[in-house]
């Protein structure tokens, strides 16, 4: 299936890679610069798509497996619900952010713990950005894995 | 002062991508000296980035770095061949 040249080859997994981490950094800048986890997680799937579309779905050294995809997709799912859950029970809404506590609801020490650790006081807005960009990134590779799949089995089978 | 989350999130991400990177079933070989240049390139793009999510501890983007680093570090330690 694969149709990537010599030179495709050569540059395809370097920008790959590149592409991964410019998506870890949309995810985590999420909080305080335009992106977040959405965005982060599509350009996360953006260099999974380039290496399976180059160097074909049985070759590609950024291939994903599907327990692989399937624990990733379930992680970001259920961490978005318990952090919604965590602030349902201890704040009184869900998805109260107990991170930065903007009602003084919230004990001290669980406020600590939520509190991402950088200067801007955030809560677990970054945390939910990872969580989302997880899903994002796992379910759009999902999409493109499996076409890529169907089109080498119809591929074999003509 | 350093801010600690996007480090330490992005070595996290970094190495649960990095540990899918396997390169022993492909017809192109990528020695360590490719990854050299990768890393080379990945500074490049992280000094050309600024302190990017607007955080004055460092002049370089702290979250490509070490999911850079991470993606590597996730690569040599939990990626198997298939």
């Amino acid at each position: 299936m694969s149709q990537g040249s010599i030179i495709l080859k050569l540059i395809s997994l370097p920008i790959s890679i590149i592409l991964i981490c410019l998506g870890v950094m949309t995810i985590l800048g999420g909080h305080i610069t335009p992106g977040g986890g959405f965005q982060g997680g599509a350009m996360i799937a953006s260099g999974i798509i380039l290496s399976v579309l180059v160097y074909g779905i049985g070759n590609s050294p950024l291939e994903l497996s599907h327990l692989y995809i399937e624990v990733l997709e379930s992680v970001g799912a259920l961490g978005f619900v318990i952090f919604g859950l965590i602030g349902l029970f201890v704040g009184g809404f869900y998805l109260y952010n107990v991170g930065t506590d903007l009602l003084n609801v919230v004990p001290q020490a669980i406020q600590t713990v939520f509190h991402y650790p950088d200067v801007t006081n955030a809560g677990i807005i970054p945390y939910l950005n990872i969580f989302v960009g997880l899903k994002v990134f796992a379910g759009l590779s999902a999409i493109a894995i499996a076409f890529a799949g169907f089109k080498k089995y119809v591929e074999e089978g003509e | 002062m350093l801010s600690l989350g996007p480090i330490i999130f992005g070595l996290i991400l970094g190495i649960i991508i990095g540990s899918q990177i396997k390169l022993n079933n492909n017809d192109t070989h990528f020695t360590l000296g490719a990854f050299v240049i990768v890393l080379i390139a990945g500074l490049i793009v992280a000094w050309q980035s600024g302190n990017y999510p607007f955080y004055t501890d460092l002049p370089i983007s702290t979250a490509f770095l070490s999911a850079l680093i991470g993606i590597f570090v996730g690569k040599l330690i939990f990626a198997r061949s298939k």
